[in-house]
């Protein structure tokens, strides 16, 4: 059976989803074709309660904490998503067997998750400045409007203070700024203690911009503080891409197809086929279109365009920024009994930007320690499991983790390649390689230091530098770089993939810079404005 | 259930009574022990000699057990046999019967001193259960 619609969005995920809203609501009629994976053990086992609540009071907290089968109880993986809790595993789920990656020096994370990746994001909202846009190939004035109506679809909150240049820009469509936790308060006023001899160092430390609500939006709740931010969405007060997607689904001029992984298309004169392989039949299905607007995550679209322009190359560029992580620990907060009410995001970024130009600019997103349970912490430490327990529950409120993302260009040694493989379930397999030259190393290991050095300074002990394997940040871009000459395998401004006639790209494969500050609002604003230019190009 | 079944089950309880009582040092509620031996079935740690051999002398007293586990704390981190206690440690921290063990409290200043003497017993155990680990080592080869 062939299916026709004017307007086909490939993905669910944080573009997909906007992509897809922004077509909608111009009342253009939709299909968005997904794999949609959900979570169908830990939703309705998690009660609404917050964490202290619930770790005092509920006996069969072991099921969503450590898991059905204790997958929540990690030993020896070094797989990137390994750090998901059980109720947000299903967020991978499927991507070994359908979407298969090969790779030494690479482990990117995807997901056929209804709602993509999304479902994980930390909420960390920025707005990128002039420079960093420029650098990326996108048009500033566009995105700035665009930034504003995404603002006002998810729902942002923030303050402005020395962090906004970084995160909130000239956005105006902001709620309340959250309530800050006592862990990262001390952080706070010692930052604003000090922060003249900072400064003059181009260190900047500021609340952050999240995508959390702090005021009642539609049917989603303010945040209440409940501390199981990587556990459960019940109070929907944080913000996930299935949430626009079930507002979606209850529009008539909108069709959401589960179960669809998208092989390639193939344009012809009446318009674009979409060949699927549904993955509960495993049976092959042909959609049909107008406009085809592909967002399945930046790897996702490398594989359709690769097997829709015929292997013609199988090479492409890719970027991904390099991430580590370091836990501190914070003096002023020993023997201190951790609040009830809290929430367990990054409020706090400290960004290093020695040039002063809001470019290349170093970012830690700050978090204190408790939801994600003290057991991972004890693994950590050369003690037994007895005596370490003891120590670390005294430590614990004392934990900081800086998080710590550095800007990313591409390079001949950074790139994705597809093969034929008859075994694999798309008969095709992506492998790569991520390598960083010696120059971005030393760039990126004397940026670590300087953040450490401003970490000490605001009363954070760094203890170790964890770096994750390439492609631990999640961030993925640069596959079909942006230009305007309609080279092969690039993306013209506008979105349009070149070479074709009417397929586009609304996720972050034309970027041709990463900056260090978090994706995922830019890649909404993005999808936006393809969107917007999908409907122009009628 | 079967014999075979209810004897590995047997097991599997014995074994959550000797870790509660090394980690938390009290017996352990029926709840907790049941847990793990789900999570034992579910998880299918498999030993080699040595490491039964390990785990065999662990299971023999709590003292035992922390001297062994301290030195494979520096020595193996990986090693399986730790793989249990941790299971154990996990199970006993999602149980609303101990949360007084992992949440975070107010502690006085000079609860320092007692963080103190723990870590220096924490060496001392290691040292110990090297001696141990090291002697089960030389049996094997």
């Amino acid at each position: 059976m062939q299916l026709n619609y004017d307007y086909i969005v490939v993905g669910s995920g944080a573009t997909g989803a906007i992509a897809a809203h922004s077509l909608v609501e111009e009342g253009v009629i939709v299909a968005l074709l997904d794999v949609g994976v959900e979570d169908e053990t830990y939703k309705q086992i998690i009660p609404s309660k917050d964490f202290i609540s619930i770790r005092k009071e509920e006996s069969d907290q072991h099921r969503y904490f450590l898991g059905k089968n204790y997958e929540g109880i990690p030993w020896e993986s070094t797989k990137v998503g390994s750090q998901l809790t059980p109720p947000r595993n299903f967020l991978t789920q499927l991507t070994d067997k359908l979407i298969s990656f090969e790779s030494d020096s690479f482990k990117p994370m995807e997901s056929m998750a209804k709602g993509g990746l999304g479902g994980g994001w930390g909420l960390g909202c920025y707005v990128f400045s002039n420079p960093e846009l420029q650098a990326i190939g996108l048009h500033e004035a566009e995105m700035k409007k665009a930034y504003e109506a995404v603002a006002s679809h998810i729902g942002v909150s923030g303050t402005r203070d020395d962090g906004a240049p970084y995160c909130l820009g000239d956005l105006q469509n902001i709620m309340p700024v959250s309530d800050l936790e006592q862990n990262l308060s001390g952080v706070y006023s010692s930052y604003n203690n000090q922060k003249k001899s900072l400064n003059k160092k181009g260190v900047f430390l500021g609340r952050s911009a999240l995508a959390l609500l702090t005021e009642d939006k539609d049917t989603r709740s303010a945040v209440q503080y409940k501390d199981m931010d990587f556990w459960s969405d019940k109070d929907q007060s944080a913000y996930r891409s299935w949430m626009t997607i079930e507002q979606l689904d209850k529009k008539t001029n909108f069709v959401y197809h589960k179960n669809c992984l998208v092989l390639k298309f193939r344009e012809h004169e009446n318009g674009i086929d979409v060949i699927v392989k549904r993955t509960d039949t495993n049976e092959e299905q042909i959609f049909s279109c107008k406009k085809l607007i592909l967002s399945p995550g930046v790897l996702g679209t490398a594989r359709i365009v690769i097997r829709s322009f015929e292997y013609k190359k199988e090479q492409l560029p890719v970027i991904c920024n390099p991430y580590c992580y370091i836990p501190c620990i914070q003096w002023r907060m020993l023997g201190k009994e951790i609040e009830q009410k809290k929430t367990s995001l990054g409020q706090l970024v400290l960004y290093l930007d020695e040039n002063k130009n809001n470019y290349d600019v170093g970012m830690a997103a700050l978090f204190s320690y408790r939801s994600l349970l003290l057991f991972k912490l004890i693994k950590e430490t050369p003690l037994n499991f007895s005596d370490a327990r003891i120590i670390m529950q005294y430590l614990q409120s004392s934990f900081t983790i800086a998080g710590i993302h550095h800007p990313e260009k591409g390079s001949d040694t950074k790139f994705i390649r597809m093969k034929k493989d008859a075994g694999a379930y798309t008969g095709d397999v992506l492998t790569g390689q991520y390598i960083l030259s010696d120059q971005e190393i030393s760039t990126n290991s004397l940026r670590e230091k300087k953040i450490k050095s401003a970490l000490r300074t605001l009363g954070c002990q760094p203890l170790k530098t964890v770096h994750t394997p390439h492609g631990g940040s999640i961030h993925y871009a640069g596959t079909l770089p942006f230009n305007d000459r309609g080279d092969e395998y690039t993306i013209y401004p506008n979105g349009k993939l070149a070479g074709t006639k009417n397929v586009f790209v609304a996720d972050g494969s034309g970027f041709n810079y990463l900056p260090a500050k978090g994706l995922t609002f830019t890649l909404m604003a993005n999808a936006y404005n393809v969107a917007k230019n999908v409907l122009k190009n009628d | 259930m079967h014999p075979r079944l209810m004897e590995k089950n047997n097991n599997h309880i014995f074994e959550a009574e000797q870790i509660g009582l090394y980690l938390l040092s009290g017996s352990i509620q029926e709840t907790e022990k049941k847990i793990y031996a789900d999570a034992m079935q579910k998880l299918n740690i498999s030993f080699s000699e040595y490491e039964q051999l390990l785990w065999n002398k662990m299971l023999k007293n709590k003292w035992n057990m922390a001297c062994i586990d301290a030195a494979l704390a520096v020595q193996e981190p990986s090693n399986p046999v730790r793989r249990k206690l941790f299971t154990m440690l996990a199970i006993l921290e999602a149980s609303p019967n101990y949360t007084s063990y992992f949440l975070s409290r107010k502690f006085s200043i000079f609860y320092l001193f007692k963080i103190g003497i723990i870590g220096f017993r924490a060496i001392l155990r290691a040292l110990v259960g090297i001696f141990i680990v090291n002697t089960i080592k030389r049996k094997c080869n």
